[in-house]
């Protein structure tokens, strides 16, 4: 699960596996990674986010929480635009506090849908370049290249007001990529998108990350962070309540919470009693419908004894399906309702 | 012991008759309209008029509650003439008190509405556009007529109950009382609306109520000076509604203090016109965006 | 289990002659708007008792929608809701529709109560039945202590939650939701989906979703309408879809110790004549021959020492008809 990815200087990157946030030893460098150490954030008395340490490595990360529990405050930290009450980030190195190198590195979208109004979508994205000190003729052609990755070239000539929802969302983006940062931290990209262009967004992203950038989303669509995130860092109240790679931390959390399996079979209650004679199964219950659910302490191990018992008995087996190993299950179960 | 599941279920029941559904609005606005003190003090304030002229009319036939001042009758009835003139001030004044109350409800009717969508909610019931403003008009109307026409005819026809040779020689008076103060309230109610439905935010159409009413007089004097005419007249409301009540009520004025009648009337009646176009054009369920 | 009391009074029968007449008829529906033709010619008859609508922005999806409401004039063709005309008797459709908007609605100053009453009262409910209404299914939207403060005040969700509550108080028989899950965190949508699969199931609702996440129109609904262009790209029967879909299964697999699984196991699956495409993070799509069966793959899975996590029939179906209606 943890292959060793190759350390490398910043000036010839090897693209980095994916790899989980956990103790073990640091495969990538902490100047390629989006480190934050100790933050607090605070407005006045209310609070932003309290004592969050992260290290966020190159690829796509989602970040998933509910409204009000300090996922802007956090992208807001990493961009520079607040400071933080107390700790320090560094993003590829680079302390947040020191703008003129930070906003090179790194692109931003929020989830606020407000323009300054009368540009139109070429407009927007070339005087975004040209304030970053960019020459007019390297403006115009990243301007161009950052518009054609969204589909936008053929209303880069009318009004951003004028546009839908779904392409004042894809301007946004384009204006965050246009000037080739290395850190995306995106709220919410996918609101309002259609199915086409969710697909084409995620699409790029995928092509950032292979590249070695840090995509950093926000989401609550979870099914979608599930299918592109390659780490996820869930926040409730403030807090951390997990991070890393999903299957890592689903595992982690097998005690308290062990796996739930449902399996449709011809023989649930001989399924059943095999597999209850082992020790991690914890429970093995028929429902309703004739689907066997099974809670068991390790997914491992039962998985494999699954193998063998289906082939010593001959069941016909219909499905199997894990029922909560997904974000959207440690969602529920480390927020749920407490949000 | 059973337990109860609560499910969504669809209706069968009663259904009111659709006729009277527009009365829905004024019966809503008027829970939140009367939780304001300073509203519900004004709209007290509103009945001292009718309630002074009550009095007066009292007074003329009973003058011996008088008799203390020690003056004769005749004189008396000199002072305190029960006609034209006494019915065109109570006119005026209720006119004027009638554009602060419009002040006070009328913006908030539709405004709000547009900024937040309300409208795509109304119509996508049966419910129309006309309904719709008919209901929001009705806030007004009824608030209005409370304090116009209807203690204005109270008191016409107690004055007739009290001398009923009187009411022959005065029946124009009563019309002009309906017609006066109906042409009035119908017309700020359709101002308001349409400068509500105009204008999305509340206190914006609130100014730019009160600067239409206001700044129209002083603008139609200046354009009466620059242009030596009375044209000017025809851009206030006020001078409008003064005309017209002065050729209802018989009272004579000259020629530069108010605008002819004729051109009163087709004033008011292209300005209510004016308004409806405007709300017609305004009172969608949608926008549309070009 | 519960015993349901079911309240007989005021409970709407639902006659058999309902169940044939189709939800939506559509027959050559032109419709522009600003001169412009947004709608050309759609053709369909839905039936589903949940029905989809998707389609690429500016298909013209919410356009159908104030069209079938009577806020558009109809220029060509014809539209039946519920087999009434709606270029002839749009009041009497509004009667038994309810409309949750995709953008935010609200009567200003008003406490979620007196705003679900009024617009009960408005549908032709009276008084009495409408404040009854407005309480139970204020409740039933999950709107608590809540529904006494004014609406201005309310989150997201809660306004949501309201729109719903407006659109079901006057116990329409067909309910129109424009993008109902926008903007919720993840608790509040998967509410919000349990909420429309329980009104479609047990509420003797008829319901037409308009959505961007196909996978919430995959939970819900059972027959979609894809629009593009202003023109119908394909209308589909997703229970049909589903049925079919048996040869087809999803894997997802790991090794031993839970990391990637052998590849050969893919090598032996193909060996035995099944078709294979891997997928991000040890997913597979597998179409199995006939004759090898499911125990086969087990045997494989005990052979190479991995672990089979999942084993399902392909479930995006709707992701496939989409993409394929795009296509076209």
């Amino acid at each position: 699960m943890s292959a060793v990815a190759t350390a490398a200087t910043p000036a010839t990157p090897a693209i980095p596996e994916r790899t989980p946030l956990t103790s073990s030893p640091v495969p990538v460098p902490a100047d390629r990674r989006v480190v934050i150490e100790n933050v607090s954030k605070f407005y006045g008395e209310v609070l932003g986010i309290n004592n969050v340490n992260l290290s966020i490595p190159p690829g796509i990360t989602g970040l998933v929480g509910p409204n009000g529990s300090g996922k802007t405050t956090l992208m807001n930290l990493l961009v520079g635009l607040i400071r933080p009450t107390r700790g320090s980030l560094r993003v590829l190195g680079i302390p947040t506090d020191n703008p003129e190198a930070l906003f090179r590195l790194v692109g931003y979208s929020t989830q606020y849908d407000a323009f300054p109004p009368g540009l139109n979508g070429y407009q927007f994205i070339y005087s975004f370049l040209r304030i970053h000190g960019f020459a007019h003729a390297e403006a115009d052609t990243m301007t161009w290249e950052a518009i054609a990755r969204v589909n936008l070239t053929e209303a880069a000539g009318r009004k951003v007001a004028g546009y839908s929802k779904g392409m004042r969302q894809r301007i946004k983006l384009a204006q965050a990529i246009s000037h080739r940062p290395s850190v995306l931290i995106l709220d919410e990209p996918l609101n309002g998108l259609d199915p086409m262009a969710r697909a084409e967004v995620i699409a790029l992203f995928r092509e950032l990350s292979e590249a070695g950038l840090h995509v950093i989303v926000s989401s609550h669509i979870l099914h979608e962070v599930d299918l592109i995130s390659d780490q996820v860092v869930l926040i409730n109240g403030g807090y951390i309540v997990a991070e890393g790679e999903i299957g890592g931390v689903r595992d982690e959390m097998e005690e308290e919470h062990p796996v739930q399996v449902l399996i449709r079979c011809d023989r649930p209650s001989l399924l059943a009693s095999k597999v209850f004679e082992s020790d991690h199964v914890v429970e093995a219950r028929i429902q309703d419908d004739g689907g066997l659910l099974v809670r068991t302490r390790s997914a491992d191990r039962f998985y494999m004894l699954l193998n063998q018992v289906i082939l010593e008995t001959g069941l016909a087996v219909e499905t199997v399906m894990p029922t909560d190993a997904d974000v959207n299950a440690v969602y529920q179960y480390l927020i749920g309702e407490k949000s | 012991m059973a337990v109860y599941g609560r499910n969504y279920r669809r209706y069968a029941g009663e259904l009111t008759p659709p006729w009277s559904r527009f009365l829905i609005l004024p019966r809503y606005a008027y829970e939140t309209v009367f939780q304001s003190k300073l509203f519900l003090i004004f709209f007290a304030v509103c009945f001292l008029v009718p309630f002074a002229g009550l009095l007066m009319i009292y007074l003329h036939h009973n003058l011996s509650a008088l008799s203390f001042l020690n003056i004769p009758p005749e004189e008396l009835k000199k002072f305190l003439p029960i006609g034209k003139s006494f019915f065109f001030r109570g006119t005026w004044l209720q006119g004027g008190l009638a554009f602060i109350l419009v002040f006070l409800v009328g913006p908030a009717l539709v405004a709000p509405d547009l900024r937040n969508n309300g409208l795509a909610l109304y119509l996508s019931r049966p419910f129309s556009r006309t309904e719709y403003v008919l209901g929001k008009m009705s806030v007004l109307l009824i608030l209005l007529s409370a304090i116009t026409w209807v203690p204005g005819m109270l008191l016409f026809l107690f004055q007739s109950i009290l001398e009923p040779s009187w009411l022959g020689k005065n029946l124009d008076l009563g019309l002009a009382i309906l017609v006066g103060n109906g042409a009035w309230i119908l017309f700020l109610s359709l101002m308001a609306l349409a400068v509500s439905a105009l204008v999305k935010w509340k206190p914006v159409a609130r100014i730019a109520l009160g600067v239409l009413f206001f700044v129209s007089i002083g603008f139609a004097n200046a354009l009466n000076e620059i242009l030596s005419t009375w044209w000017g007249y025809l851009f206030s409301a006020w001078y409008v509604i003064g005309s017209i009540w002065a050729s209802l009520f018989g009272i004579p004025v000259s020629a530069d203090e108010l605008p002819p009648p004729g051109a009163a009337w087709a004033a008011l009646i292209g300005g209510s016109l004016l308004c409806l176009w405007l709300l017609s054009r305004r009172i969608r369920a949608y926008e549309v965006v070009r | 289990m519960v015993n349901l009391a079911t309240k007989t009074a005021l409970e709407a029968p639902a006659p058999a002659a309902e169940a044939s007449v189709p939800v939506v008829e559509l027959q050559g529906l032109e419709v522009k708007l600003g001169g412009r033709p947004i709608l050309q010619g759609l053709n369909a008859t839905l039936t589903g008792r949940c029905i989809g609508l998707l389609g690429p922005n500016g298909a013209g999806k919410t356009t159908l929608l104030h069209t079938l409401l009577g806020f558009y004039p109809i220029s060509g063709g014809s539209a039946r809701v519920l087999g009434k005309d709606v270029k002839t008797e749009t009041r009497a459709i509004r009667s038994f529709m309810g409309y949750m908007p995709e953008n935010d609605a609200f009567i200003q100053g008003m406490s979620g109560v007196r705003f679900v009453r009024q617009m009960a009262e408005l549908a032709g409910l009276p008084k009495a039945q409408a404040i009854e209404r407005a309480h139970e299914v204020l409740f039933y939207v999950g709107l608590g202590e809540a529904r006494y403060r004014p609406v201005d005040g309310y989150s997201l969700g809660m306004r949501q939650a309201a729109k719903l509550a407006q659109a079901l108080a006057h116990g329409p028989r067909l309910v129109f939701l424009d993008e109902p899950t926008n903007g919720l965190d993840p608790v509040a949508r998967e509410r919000m989906l349990r909420l429309i699969r329980d009104i479609t199931e047990a509420g003797n609702v008829r319901v037409i979703l308009s959505s961007h996440l196909l996978r919430d129109v995959e939970e819900c609904c059972d027959e979609v309408l894809v629009l593009k262009a202003g023109k119908v790209a394909v209308t589909c029967n997703l229970e049909a879809e589903r049925r079919a879909n048996r040869n087809f299964l999803e894997l997802e697999l790991r090794n031993e110790q839970g990391g990637s699984a052998d590849p050969g196991f893919n090598q032996a699956l193909e060996a035995l004549g099944a078709e294979i495409a891997s997928g991000a993070r040890q997913r597979l799509k597998v179409v199995l021959p006939d004759g090898v069966k499911v125990r086969d793959l087990y045997r494989i899975a005990v052979e190479r020492k991995v672990q089979i996590r999942r084993l399902d029939y392909k479930r995006d179906s709707l992701e496939d008809i989409f993409l394929k209606a795009m296509e076209g």
